[in-house]
């Protein structure tokens, strides 16, 4: 339970009533519901155990497995009485594995290629090839800012500009492009400013603490409510690090210790101990301080660093509130995780390294949950759903694992490669289970939570959008750079009255990049990602919704980007394959759907198009094939 | 898993002859695949009195002290500091001093229950009788973006459904062809924070508020462009439908392929039916005048509270009007001149607010309608700059009507001031808790489950006020 409401409420506000029903409702649930787990039970908790060295599981079908994935999934297959599926086809699997990898479809070429190659090693080279395409970074960067609330503006009240956050974005792109072993990854990004050869790439990776909403033009005005911002603040910052690292909630510790997991109110604090030094370094454009003068910040990064090694003392927060004292606390790591006491440096030198000994801490080989958490990322990003369907809370309410031995297994791995992504990558992608088609059909496990099958998914707005751009053949490779803000339809800018997005007539190449670089206006994001799921930046955002809603198909089927793009496409489509109408169907379906299209689809388009022509012309027909192309399912599924 | 073969099962009917009958049976709200439409309707967990809400938003906190919750104190001790009041209750550090300020207005009694409402609300006082005035509201922060948050979704900072959300999360829709939880917007734009105040928050985006406009377009991307005709539109959707039925037949697993194809064919509909909800001309002068259609003050706030009735009478769950857009006297938000800024947003309100309570009267629809007035906090009593007021949130007034809440009548008080909500004091989650509670719904037990914790729109406390329940 994380008591927020408390937050920007100055301590005299705190109305009785209030404090007294939380009393009341504390002793309801103390009575109603089972304690929280005690230190000890804790420590049993299966997240927090050494990860197993376990033997391989023995399978019958010993043809199937491809690796050592496949003999975990399998066993559990034969143990259940299912079989898996068979592999699918070259032009499925060359779609899937560049849509995962790289956001983007392939090419009809690098198709037609890839279902021609005889070799035994073409799958893996497609693999390898993708993996170091600079692409691979805006696709899986994208997946790390979610978890890291990215966004360029604050948010809260006038939802001010920051000028310098997309440099965290390229950030988090060009590091992940590098595969950069994850605990430098880490440890930039919690103490970018402490990290041995810290530069401006490693302040720019504090941005990870900056991230959060802030209300830069409306702090408030006395030292208390000052006082409760900063610690609000620093509360987002803990909360986001420990759900994104640790996959735990300890935010919900802040007014008291955790109701159903073994952290405790002090350890909470100790965490705030941990980040209590810190300053902020570049402010929103137009941030105001208690006169309501423009705060003057001419750092053109946004940083969270310390400048000095002594830290201000740090005392429990009753109730969060930060005029209301209670014991003072030092840093210390997760009493349930730190079996012994973590020493932190003394005071000295020009910061208190204490983040660095968090990050340190977090990214031990020793501490298993880090590397069972970012495992279980890493797989469900290419599955659909983590081994741990609760990718962001491993703790006693969390989902337990369906194949448990694997997920160690592949944390493992991560270890044994030195925290880098890419090998582990390879590994699910070159899994038979990986490989197989997606739409067999089986009585049991409907769920498909055994891996029968893979799972289909819907893409993400991003690819949603780079899909049609791609399929157009007017996608801007550009890459990096202050964010985009391409067309929204005038009368929706209106809903924010401040800062306004620019009202386009015409789209130009400089919007038609990638989906990665739009602008994330938290007050007004783009309805095309908005509305497809894509995070509303409060929180952090492990694991996006497919929802299907009718707002969906009103922006598919009136905005005038997917017309334009629809135009364009058929514009490529008659320019590549002249005027032969059937030539130019099943170009559109490569194009489109990697596929030639089937005899029945054939019939139908040459039918729809040679209708669609008595009222206009064939390019007009030919718009509109395209734009059914890019509604359909199939296009908007991936295989 | 019988479901999975039943649908299975029609989906295969459906593909041998698909567009027709099967299909309709298929994804109809009673079809087997109705558990894929967030939106279907829920029955509440007990016999409701209202069935939608429409919350009548001033945005900028207007004076409680000035319009419902006389004074006679301010009078007696204008310009001397009052006894009750912090250094650090100002929002204004600087600006608001210690010194009491009168109210500019004179106070009346109306209706057979004798409630005071000030002279600037003529219209508003022919239905006394028929407010529930809460005299005694108290929120949390004395600063506009946490404070609207708060009303909202019961929280002070970002990232919580509001209050529409939870009402069509608890209740479905009942229109096939409209959004459940509608936003209309003062002529000046939205309040800070923006669209955040009506977002789903950690819900699925089905649940978030759609803004309508009153006037061209009233949803975001609900017209074609402009170069493609119906005929067209119609052509490509039916091609559509085709294939992504036999997509969705070949995919049996896959139930959101199937929601996909609805929710096309609603869009469809609604491009249609929000634009036939929006458009007025069928509505008779008489009704137009009413409503303040043909003043210029009152013109945008009564087409919008018109079209809230249009709404409701649709179906539309939860319809919030908001009154005050942007920033600083351009809402209720009345720092500078307190008289000055009530006037206007008295005059721009009133009629329509009038006009509403007696459509709604008329038709019935007020027995299930549940009609919330307030802002996100109430106005200091003592004067900033002389003439204006501060924010304060520790005693406020909001009112209700219909929906089963009872009329003429006066819950709680705040002290002699109107510093301070001292008696029957209703806090925002009490208010939360009652509007839900109107609805069929019991707060404490519609949750939402969310990173392993089970959310509630009213979270730790809440008491549903049964004194005003009729």
């Amino acid at each position: 339970m994380k008591l927020r409401l408390l937050a920007f409420m100055a301590p005299h506000l705190m109305p009785r009533f209030l404090h007294r029903s939380l009393l009341v409702w504390f002793a309801v649930q103390a009575i109603g519901q089972a304690a929280a787990p005690s230190l000890e039970e804790g420590r049993q908790h299966w997240a927090f155990q050494p990860l197993k060295h376990g033997v391989l599981p023995k399978v019958n079908l010993d043809s199937w497995p491809k690796n050592d994935i496949d003999r975990f999934i399998l066993a559990k297959l034969e143990a259940a009485g299912l079989k898996p599926s068979h592999e699918a086809d070259r032009a499925t699997l060359i779609r899937r594995v560049t849509l995962d990898l790289i956001g983007l479809p392939p090419s009809p070429e690098e198709v037609a290629v890839f279902e021609k190659d005889e070799s035994p090693r073409a799958y893996e080279e497609l693999i390898d090839r993708l993996l170091d395409s600079p692409h691979y970074g805006e696709r899986w960067g994208r997946h790390w800012l979610d978890l890291a609330r990215y966004a360029d503006t604050c948010g809260v009240h006038n939802d001010l500009d920051r000028p310098y956050a997309w440099k965290y974005r390229d950030y988090v792109i060009q590091s992940i492009n590098d595969d950069k072993p994850y605990a430098r990854f880490v440890a930039e990004q919690l103490a970018g400013d402490e990290v041995e050869n810290a530069d401006e790439q490693s302040l720019i990776a504090t941005g990870f603490c900056r991230n959060g909403q802030s209300n830069d033009d409306n702090m408030g005005k006395t030292k208390e409510v000052l006082e409760q911002y900063r610690v609000d603040q620093l509360d987002d910052v803990i909360a986001t690090t420990s759900t994104v690292f640790l996959g735990l909630t300890v935010g919900c510790a802040r007014c008291h210790d955790h109701k159903t997991d073994p952290i405790l109110a002090k350890d909470y604090y100790s965490l705030l101990a941990i980040f209590n030094g810190t300053e902020k370094l570049g402010m929103a454009k137009g941030a105001k301080d208690t006169k309501d003068k423009d705060i003057k910040d001419s750092n053109q990064v946004m940083a969270l660093i310390e400048k000095k090694p002594n830290v201000p003392r740090t005392h429990v927060l009753l109730r969060g509130m930060a005029a209301a004292r209670g014991d003072e606390v030092q840093p210390a790591m997760l009493t349930v995780l730190a079996s012994k006491p973590i020493a932190f440096p003394k005071a000295e030198g020009t910061t208190s390294l204490r983040r660095h000994t968090l990050a340190d801490w977090i990214t031990s080989p020793s501490n298993s949950l880090t590397w069972r958490v970012l495992a279980n990322r890493l797989w469900q990003h290419h599955f659909g759903t983590g081994i741990v369907a609760s990718p962001s809370n491993f703790g006693f309410t969390g989902a337990t694992p369906t194949h448990p031995e694997l997920l160690d297994y592949l944390a493992r791995e991560l270890i044994a490669n030195g925290g880098r992504w890419k090998p582990l990558h390879k590994l699910m992608l070159m899994s038979a289970t990986y490989r197989q088609v997606s739409s067999a059909e089986h009585g049991a496990d409907p769920d498909n939570s055994l891996l029968w099958r893979m799972n289909k998914q819907r893409m993400e707005a991003e690819v949603l959008r780079d899909s049609i751009l791609t399929a157009s053949g007017k996608l801007n490779l550009k890459v990096g750079g202050p964010g985009i803000k391409p067309r929204i339809r005038a009368d929706l800018l209106d809903a924010s009255q401040r800062n306004k997005w620019p009202a386009l007539d015409k789209e130009t190449p400089e919007q038609w990049r990638r989906s990665v670089y739009i602008y994330v206006k938290r007050q007004l994001l783009m309805p095309s990602m908005e509305l497809f799921d894509a995070p509303t930046t409060t929180d952090s955002c492990a694991l996006r919704m497919q929802s299907t809603v009718p707002t969906q198909a009103l922006v598919m089927m009136n905005d005038e980007f997917v017309e334009e793009q629809a135009r364009f496409l058929a514009a490529r489509a008659q320019r590549e394959s002249g005027d032969d109408l059937l030539k130019s169907i099943e170009r559109l379906f490569h194009i489109v759907l990697s596929h030639s299209p089937p005899e029945s689809r054939k019939t139908q388009a040459i039918e729809f198009v040679k209708q669609r022509e008595l009222a206009s012309d064939r390019m007009a027909a030919l718009t509109d094939l395209c734009h059914v192309l890019f509604n359909n399912s199939e296009f908007i599924y991936i295989e | 898993m019988t479901a999975g073969l039943t649908r299975r099962h029609i989906l295969q009917q459906a593909g041998a002859g698909f567009g027709g009958l099967a299909l309709q049976s298929l994804l109809g709200a009673d079809g087997v695949l109705s558990s894929a439409n967030p939106m279907a309707p829920r029955a509440p967990l007990f016999a409701p009195k209202a069935k939608s809400v429409i919350f009548l938003f001033m945005y900028g906190g207007p004076s409680h002290v000035d319009l419902f919750d006389p004074k006679p104190a301010l009078a007696k001790w204008h310009g001397q500091p009052i006894p009750l009041w912090k250094k650090e209750d100002s929002f204004m550090v600087g600006k608001t001093k210690n010194v009491a300020m009168k109210s500019p207005y004179k106070f009346a009694k109306h209706g057979d229950a004798g409630i005071d409402m000030a002279e600037v609300y003529p219209n508003l006082a022919r239905h006394a009788d028929d407010l529930c005035m809460i005299r005694s509201m108290h929120a949390e922060s004395n600063n506009h973006g946490p404070a609207l948050f708060q009303m909202n979704s019961g929280f002070i900072q970002a990232g919580r459904p509001s209050m529409g959300s939870w009402v069509t999360y608890g209740l479905g829709s009942e229109s096939d062809n409209l959004p459940a939880f509608v936003v209309l917007l003062d002529k000046l734009g939205a309040p800070v924070n923006g669209a955040l105040n009506w977002s789903n928050g950690f819900m699925p985006a089905a649940y978030q508020g759609v803004p309508f406009r009153s006037s061209g377009e009233p949803i975001a991307y609900l017209t074609p462009p402009k170069n493609v005709s119906a005929s067209q539109q119609r052509a490509r959707l039916d091609l559509l439908k085709q294939w992504n039925t036999e997509y969705a037949v070949a995919n049996p697993a896959e139930s959101s392929l199937a929601a996909r194809i609805n929710a096309y064919e609603l869009a469809f509909r609604m491009q249609m039916s929000a634009t036939e909800c929006t458009d007025l001309k069928g509505e008779s002068s008489a009704v137009r005048q009413m409503y303040g259609l043909d003043h210029p003050t009152s013109a945008h706030f009564g087409k919008n509270c018109l079209l809230a009735r249009r709404l409701v009478e649709r179906g539309v769950r939860f319809v919030q009007v908001y009154s005050g857009g942007n920033e600083g006297p351009k809402a209720w938000d009345a720092h500078d001149d307190l008289k000055r800024n009530h006037d206007l947003h008295c005059a721009e309100t009133d009629g329509p607010i009038a006009a509403l309570l007696d459509d709604l009267k008329i038709s019935g629809l007020l027995d299930t309608t549940l009609v919330v007035w307030g802002g996100e906090f109430g106005r200091s009593p003592v004067a900033e700059n002389g003439k204006g007021r501060d924010h304060h949130p520790k005693g406020f007034t909001m009112w209700m009507a219909g929906g089963g809440i009872k009329g003429g009548m006066i819950h709680g008080a705040t002290d002699e001031f109107g510093y301070a909500a001292i008696e029957n004091r209703v806090s925002v989650p009490d208010l939360h808790a009652t509007i839900l509670h109107q609805l069929g719904l019991d707060h404490e037990q519609l949750t939402y489950r969310f990173t392993g914790r089970d959310y509630r729109l009213t979270d730790v406390s809440g008491d549903v006020v049964r004194e005003l329940l009729a």
